[in-house]
């Protein structure tokens, strides 16, 4: 796996190199967004992109009402709630759970927030034993990587890296068999369920009008990780929001339809509150702690639109600049994606930290596309693009190099002059059989590492359309 | 925990307020009003199948199986030799130790003369008390079965209703590697959509999610495609689903 701590360059270009792993972001990516397309054809997608916005824009607007509500209800129904400020917070908050009941052992099911927040690492400096039941992140856990997409996180490996593992780890048989490899993670994982004292999830949503966290998984840890341990602590971010039943409903299936091409997931675990005195089973207390953990803040910084993500993954599927380098690139984040590009600075106390990544972007538009929630990835893009300019992130000479281009551009005189002596400067220089200049002056250069500068027209268009018109009563532009 | 004089649930809803309100938040593109009913997303497929065919054949799609009983009376005899296909006994002339199964409460599975069909195959029902207790973790760990009943089904998409309650335990539709499930004809709903509508027009729809613990809507065998996205079954939760629906004569939503 590439270095995540590495600068940006250098993640991308270790990225680029790397064979096997663009072969499976390549296979995985296509089959996802295959499966999407697919599974949106076969409903009214424009009505569920427009619901989808609407419910989850209302919950953002209303926010501070609907965690009222929200709050009310869970402890209604016997849960205890925590608020976190920052992650610092979030984090002792579950370690003081867990000393209060002795854990020593925690299951968990997937959730980015807790992969933002270092749950894990924060839990085991206390001796706490925790294991990822997913099987994609109990892989990673095994391999101690950070996942590489934010439902698949294990894209980047094929069945050899992970039959090798196993082999190492759990002392599997060889064999690249998934349901071989299945089975044993089943067995390993099973013993962990029946014996952890605390379970821990996210949440996909949060109903205010029940007091319900729901859970998305198809592997079923979901459910175990609610029902088995004696303690159940979901962490959920404060946008999590919803308002009615009905929307959780809505929500789910465009979720599924957008991440993996499903109509439902297998399983949808609606939990609100600990299991009542008559259950066989259940956890005997349940915890939320609702994070906010940068998240207001992003409402403050002027992109509200951010937080309507319903973390379906659509947009990291299409995404060409995702395809060729995969999550890691990204950084030592949990986010990856053209959602990732965006997220990532705006959580970060100072977004110029990651300045780089919402430059990791075509500006295609895919991602906007087919987003859900109708997000506009491209312009949040652009937006930040500009606000990192603003703050002075730009190198000098990008300055100067841009400076003069609006410059040479406000006359029509100055352009036209600075054609010609380009045309003229540029024949001068070094050229390949196409006659393309493979190199320029420094730092010009720079730019030519990686292209190739095609070579001047021997006339330029302004020169033909002015011969053109000539004689026909067209004004040639001055 | 960080000293601060404002309590952290005070501090993040002053500031939400404040970045809220009096002007509402920017985005960068237009909104609806909230829908008054949510669209349904996934429809029921038309034509004349009964909603049971449909769930059945939906059921199959995601890798469930299913069959059709017509009397509720044949039903316990499904339920027996469906076990009996799962777990074969080992001698035919010595029956041995009863095979047990982990199951909701007879009353909860609604399978008339149930536990009678199955003593005569030498099957017995686990109906678990505290599964916290060591002893019964222990013993419900180890079977291969699990049946249940339902709160509700869809035909148009092959999910169950599972709602924790008493004499319903969680773990009977988990554990195991096989779950069987009892569907009523009459709990079929064409969608979910129209059960949610049901519930919310009776005003049982709070009450339902509140009361019950957790609600679990399972729609076919624990899946994964992690690994190269090859799909595989029985990952955490059952790798075989098995539904007997059975023809109750009363129509839906009853």
């Amino acid at each position: 796996m590439l270095d995540v701590h590495a600068p940006f360059e250098s993640r991308v270009t270790q990225a680029l190199a790397d064979d096997h792993l663009r072969t499976a972001l390549d296979r995985a990516t296509t089959r996802l967004a295959e499966r999407r397309d697919l599974a949106v054809a076969a409903v009214d997608n424009p009505a569920l992109r427009h619901e989808v916005r609407a419910i989850r824009q209302f919950a953002i607007t209303h926010l501070p009402d609907m965690l009222q509500q929200l709050e009310t209800n869970l402890i209604a129904n016997g849960c205890q709630v925590h608020w976190a400020r920052n992650a610092a917070e979030a984090n002792d908050i579950v370690r003081d759970i867990a000393r209060r009941h002795g854990v020593r052992r925690v299951v968990k099911s997937k959730s980015m927030l807790t992969e933002e927040i270092g749950l894990n690492e924060a839990l085991e400096t206390d001796g706490i034993e925790v294991v990822e039941t997913d099987l994609g992140e109990y892989i990673i856990q095994l391999a101690h990587e950070p996942p590489s997409h934010i439902l698949a996180p294990v894209i980047h490996k094929r069945a050899e890296d992970i039959s090798d593992l196993f082999q190492r780890e759990l002392g599997m048989p060889p064999t690249t068999d998934p349901g071989v490899m299945c089975a044993t993670a089943r067995q390993e994982l099973r013993r962990k369920f029946l014996q952890a004292d605390m379970g821990i999830s996210g949440g996909n949503f949060a109903i205010a009008e029940t007091g319900t966290i729901c859970i998305i998984t198809n592997e079923g840890n979901g459910r175990m990780v609610t029902s088995m341990p004696r303690v159940h602590v979901a962490v959920v971010g404060i946008e999590k929001v919803v308002p009615r039943v009905e929307d959780a409903f809505l929500l789910w299936q465009a979720t599924t339809r957008n991440a993996t091409g499903q109509a439902v997931s297998v399983y949808f675990a609606m939990c609100s509150g600990p299991r009542r005195p008559d259950h066989a089973d259940g956890p005997q207390e349940m915890h939320v702690v609702l994070l906010d953990n940068g998240r207001s803040r992003i409402i403050d910084r002027g992109y509200p639109d951010v937080l309507l993500c319903i973390r379906c993954g659509a947009c990291v599927d299409v995404c060409p600049v995702y395809r060729e380098i995969g999550g890691h690139a990204y950084g030592a984040t949990a986010y990856s994606g053209p959602i990732g590009a965006v997220l990532t600075p705006l959580l970060a106390d100072d977004p110029t930290s990651v300045c780089e990544l919402p430059f990791a972007s075509s500006l295609c538009g895919a991602c906007g596309e087919v987003c859900p929630a109708e997000i506009d990835l491209p312009r949040i893009l652009l937006d930040l693009r500009s606000d990192m300019v603003n703050a002075g992130t730009s190198s000098v000479l990008e300055r100067v190099a841009f400076t003069s281009y609006a410059t040479g551009m406000q006359k029509p005189w100055r352009y036209r002059a600075l054609v010609v002596v380009a045309r003229w400067a540029t024949k001068l220089l070094p050229r390949n059989g196409s006659g393309g200049l493979t190199k320029l002056l420094p730092p010009l250069n720079a730019w030519m590492r990686t292209r190739v500068f095609p070579r001047f027209a021997r006339r330029s268009f302004r020169r033909l359309w002015r011969k053109r018109s000539s004689g026909r009563g067209i004004e040639p532009s001055r | 925990m960080t000293a601060s004089p404002v309590p952290a649930r005070d501090e993040i809803l002053a500031r939400l307020t404040g970045y809220l309100t009096p002007e509402p938040p920017r985005f960068r593109g237009e909104a609806e009003p909230l829908p008054t009913v949510p669209m349904t997303v996934t429809g029921a497929p038309s034509g004349d199948a009964t909603l049971a065919a449909m769930f059945g054949s939906r059921l199959e799609d995601v890798q469930g199986t299913y069959e059709i009983v017509d009397r509720p009376g044949d039903a316990a005899e499904q339920v027996a030799q469906r076990i009996r296909l799962w777990c074969p006994p080992l001698f035919d002339d010595q029956p041995g130790a009863p095979t047990q199964v982990l199951a909701w409460a007879p009353d909860e599975i609604g399978v008339p003369n149930l536990e009678n069909r199955l003593r005569e195959s030498n099957i017995e029902l686990l109906v678990p008390g505290d599964l916290h207790e060591a002893q019964v973790r222990h013993k419900a760990a180890g079977l291969s079965v699990g049946i249940t009943g339902v709160d509700a089904a869809f035909a148009s998409t092959g999910s169950v209703v599972l709602a924790s309650g008493k004499g319903k335990s969680r773990s009977a539709s988990l554990l195991p590697l096989h779950h069987l499930m009892i569907v009523p004809a009459s709990r079929i709903y064409p969608t979910f959509e129209d059960w949610l509508r049901t519930l919310r027009q009776a005003g049982e729809l709070e009450n339902f999610l509140r009361h019950n613990a957790q609600v679990a809507f399972v729609t076919g065998p624990s899946k994964s495609a992690d690994i190269e996205l090859n799909l595989t079954l029985g990952v955490h939760g059952p790798k075989v689903v098995h539904a007997i629906v059975v023809d109750d004569g009363t129509p839906t939503g009853s």
